[in-house]
């Protein structure tokens, strides 16, 4: 498997001096998740399920939904989390079912988005996600 | 051998001097221009690459004019909400649009939009360079003057 862009281990220290660094390492990450996304297609056999396009936008809503913290060191682990997942998504780590209930198809599993469910309690809606709420 | 030599020393096979005409030269020259085998000559038309670009704009997913802002947006979600819309040909989004004064888009938006653009003209734009994409002007013009662009 001789990828064009090889994964260089962006490998977040910990220590992020202050926001605007913080910000810059979150915009490499970024970049690095979307120049592995053509690899990514491959691996998994993507190419007629989702465009890369709707993988980027899946990438950085993942990204934007943790834009309003501003603690650096919290940031540092989001992104070493972030890198962690990717990491895994290139070294064939997940399965092609991972990736299309996580990052193709809604938020969550396959299984929150199946019309049967759609009139049942909150409880059950929230089951996977989380448990407090 | 020898026989061959001989004969051939008396015969004379009547030389022309090939000149070449003006029509020859300027096929031959019209003929020099399009190389095919070559990669060097394929650099994109500045049109072409205006097109593409404003393409991939507007094909972003969260310009549209009617500017609907909601969190937790799912990609088909907001498909379904543009195409409520109807937006085939977006009249905001022209080749000098600014992406985030214009169409108000966020940073990481104008990094995706980078990240898009890389990966229509199958380039590599380092990150210095990137971060000083801000507008389609800027974004054409240095498409345009990568020589790897294709």
């Amino acid at each position: 498997m001789s990828a064009p862009f090889t994964l260089r281990k962006i490998g977040v220290p910990p220590n992020s001096a202050n926001l605007t660094e913080a910000r810059r390492r979150v915009f490499d990450f970024f970049r690095a998740a979307c120049r592995s996304l053509p690899t990514v297609m491959d691996i998994y056999n993507l190419q007629d399920v989702v465009a890369p396009s709707q993988l980027r936008f899946a990438i950085s809503a993942q990204i934007r939904n943790n834009a309003h913290i501003t603690d650096p060191k919290v940031i540092d682990l989001l992104l070493f989390k972030g890198m962690e997942e990717l990491t895994d998504i290139v070294d064939h780590a997940k399965q092609r079912h991972h990736i299309i209930g996580q990052y193709v198809v809604g938020e969550g599993l396959v299984q929150n988005t199946g019309s049967k469910d759609q009139g049942k309690s909150d409880f059950l809606k929230n089951f996977y996600t989380s448990n407090y709420f | 051998m020898a026989l061959r030599a001989a004969v051939l020393r008396h015969l004379r096979v009547p030389v022309q001097k090939l000149t070449v005409s003006g029509s020859n030269q300027s096929q031959i020259g019209f003929l020099a221009s399009i190389r095919s085998f070559s990669s060097h000559d394929d650099h994109l038309s500045k049109q072409d690459v205006v097109d593409r670009v404003l393409d991939v704009v507007k094909s972003f997913p969260k310009v549209d004019p009617a500017k609907c802002h909601t969190n937790h947006l799912s990609f088909s979600r907001f498909l379904r909400l543009v195409d409520q819309f109807v937006v085939t040909t977006n009249p905001q989004v022209t080749p000098d649009v600014h992406f985030q004064k214009d169409l108000g888009l966020d940073s990481l938006d104008t990094v995706e939009i980078v990240m898009a653009i890389e990966e229509e003209f199958k380039l590599e734009i380092p990150d210095k360079e990137a971060d000083k994409i801000d507008s389609c002007s800027l974004a054409i013009e240095y498409v345009f003057n990568h020589p790897m662009s294709s």
